[in-house]
């Protein structure tokens, strides 16, 4: 961005001439996070299919063995078929909050580009929808297994922007910072670690839906070396996954430092850069479990929603870097 | 402004439970087609050539390891089996016999075609477990996969050869038929039921069986000489040659123990 130019958002800016001050719809924003919220359980609940493997237990899509899949009798729901069909409800309740969330931004939002991100929600989470009956119907083809896990992922963010954008305090306008002279901008620095941990997640989905996950059994080596023979595909997807975690890892810690120590009284950066952080060091955790417990269903799901959470985290940081950090601060500000 | 919100919201919502409609039970599940190439070319192999009988005992030496345990509470009519059925299938040794082991012509068979049976071979889940555990079949047999059970069971074959296949039996006494056109040794799983687990050989000739509990098992073939594989799904096989002339018994013993291990792909 050009020295001396308006920030691309100040158009958020309380002086904005078309926002009404008035008009803070809370109850959409309150709408829209419990819709995000909604949505991490559903990580964690797709998690579990995956780890009971439990993704074609129920072999008819849209169907349930033939029922409506509303109507199927809970006294049917045993073994693979409990976590498969459950995944499937709460899709579907994830996918009508969605719908909700669209049509009412569309009533309520005065901003056209916030109706049209809650109509990218609703296509992501239709397209979604679909993908999950596609892998079921072609029997857990990896590419659409692992497209159906990214796009969850990608649906995350978008709820998270409707929940961002929503809230009073975006919408009356964040505080904005006089941006420092740094090497990398730190909204730059934000893109590149939400990059870098989207890359992982898919590099992540890739090793689950290749079975991939215990390809290299021990931890912190890899097949007893630091960097192992590469014998084979599903070694070199798992190894790719371990080294994305230090990738990610550093990017974490470089974004963190440079909040704590350029931007650390500003708590809407600092504390999901800390929270960021934190949870890093626990995905790196579950990761280690996940391979010490060969699997163990309780590391390996938590270490899928934890993903995410990172994920969600680095990009409202993002969001937030975007909206707060400008070039010159405003005379009135 | 707030009703009409609802209003719509409830209108697409009773649009999308339409949209997931389904019938009240359980409907016909979709199959792969059929091979379309059923019957062979040509004069059949004329079956009463087989004169010669290859026999024997599939041994286990040693202590056999305990097979794993396993869980079936998580489906309350597959727990009131429970008791019948506390570990997994794989190892079943009898007075030093291996159970469950395939013993079929891998090289030398002689030139077909062969016409399969009219007979289908029939799978059986009864009592949440696949019954039999280990089966042979040609190719392009019916092979008739049923339900015995009141519960819902999936019929999940993860063939890589023959097209794969996962269908769902919800009622007792469903029968799902079907065929496979390449020969093919493919492991059969229920995704509801994780313990679940079976095995067919499907071959292009008949000169295929599988051990019984005592580990013996009997083969019929014509004269000639062939390679003969035994195999099993933990232990891995093992390959003998024999040569067996008109109306001639030999007996022809396999022996795995412990330390045989199965090749796992990649």
């Amino acid at each position: 961005m050009k020295r001396g130019t308006c920030h691309p958002l100040f158009h958020l800016s309380p002086f904005y001439p078309t926002l009404k001050m008035q008009d803070e719809d809370i109850a959409l924003h309150r709408f829209a996070l419990f819709t995000a919220c909604c949505t991490a359980f559903l990580i964690f609940v797709g998690g579990l299919v995956t780890s009971t493997r439990s993704g074609l237990s129920v072999p008819d899509w849209p169907t349930t063995y033939g029922w409506n899949m509303f109507t199927f009798p809970f006294s049917k729901w045993v073994g693979g078929i409990f976590y498969e069909h459950s995944h499937r409800l709460v899709a579907s309740t994830v996918g009508f909050l969605t719908v909700i969330l669209t049509v009412w931004t569309w009533m309520k939002e005065t901003r056209s580009w916030v109706r049209w991100l809650s109509t990218a929600a609703t296509g992501a989470v239709i397209l979604q929808g679909v993908f999950g009956g596609l892998t079921v119907i072609f029997l857990l083809p990896a590419w659409i297994s692992t497209v159906h896990a990214c796009l969850a992922q990608t649906f995350f963010c978008l709820i998270i922007a409707m929940a961002v954008v929503t809230s009073p305090q975006w919408k009356r306008g964040l505080p904005l910072i006089k941006a420092h002279a740094e090497s990398v901008p730190l909204e730059t620095l934000c893109v590149m670690t939400t990059s870098a941990v989207y890359v992982q997640l898919i590099l992540g989905a890739l090793m689950r839906h290749t079975n991939a996950g215990l390809t290299i059994p021990d931890f912190p080596l890899a097949l007893g070396h630091i960097i192992p023979p590469l014998i084979s595909s599903k070694v070199i997807i798992h190894f790719a996954h371990r080294v994305g975690a230090l990738m990610v890892t550093a990017m974490v810690v470089w974004t963190f430092s440079r909040i704590a120590r350029s931007y650390s009284y500003y708590p809407l950066l600092l504390r999901p850069a800390r929270t960021m952080l934190v949870l890093v060091v626990v995905q790196i955790s579950l990761g280690a479990a996940t391979v010490w417990t060969a699997k163990a269903l309780l590391p390996t799901t938590a270490h899928v929603l934890t993903g995410a959470l990172v994920l969600g985290t680095s990009f409202l940081l993002t969001l937030r870097a975007y909206a707060m950090v400008v070039d010159r601060v405003p005379a009135w500000k | 402004m707030q009703k009409r919100t609802l209003f719509l919201s409830a209108s697409l919502l009773v649009a999308a439970l339409a949209a997931g409609c389904g019938g009240g039970g359980s409907n016909e599940p979709t199959l792969p087609p059929a091979p379309s190439n059923t019957t062979p070319s040509g004069p059949s192999f004329d079956m009463s050539k087989a004169t010669a009988t290859v026999s024997g005992k599939i041994a286990f030496e040693g202590t056999p390891p305990p097979n794993d345990k396993i869980q079936m509470s998580s489906d309350p009519y597959c727990q009131m089996h429970a008791a019948e059925y506390s570990t997994a299938e794989t190892v079943k040794v009898t007075d030093g016999g291996l159970e469950n082991v395939m013993i079929y012509v891998s090289m030398g068979a002689p030139a077909g075609p062969f016409a399969p049976p009219s007979t289908p071979v029939e799978i059986v889940q009864q009592n949440c477990h696949y019954v039999p555990h280990v089966f042979t079949i040609m190719t392009n047999q019916t092979l008739n996969v049923k339900n015995a059970d009141m519960t819902l069971h999936n019929i999940h074959i993860w063939a890589e050869k023959n097209p794969q296949f996962n269908v769902g039996q919800a009622v007792k006494g469903m029968i799902t038929p079907t065929k496979f056109a390449t020969p093919e040794l493919i492991p059969i799983r229920c995704d509801v039921h994780k313990w679940m687990g079976a095995f067919v050989g499907v071959f292009d000739h008949p000169f295929s069986t599988v051990s019984k509990q005592d580990g013996t098992y009997e083969l019929k073939l014509p004269p000639g000489t062939y390679e003969i594989t035994a195999w099993h799904e933990k232990f891995g096989k093992k390959t003998m040659m024999v040569t067996v002339a008109d109306n001639e018994k030999k007996d022809l013993g396999f022996s795995f123990n412990a330390n045989d291990k199965a090749a796992t792909a990649d």
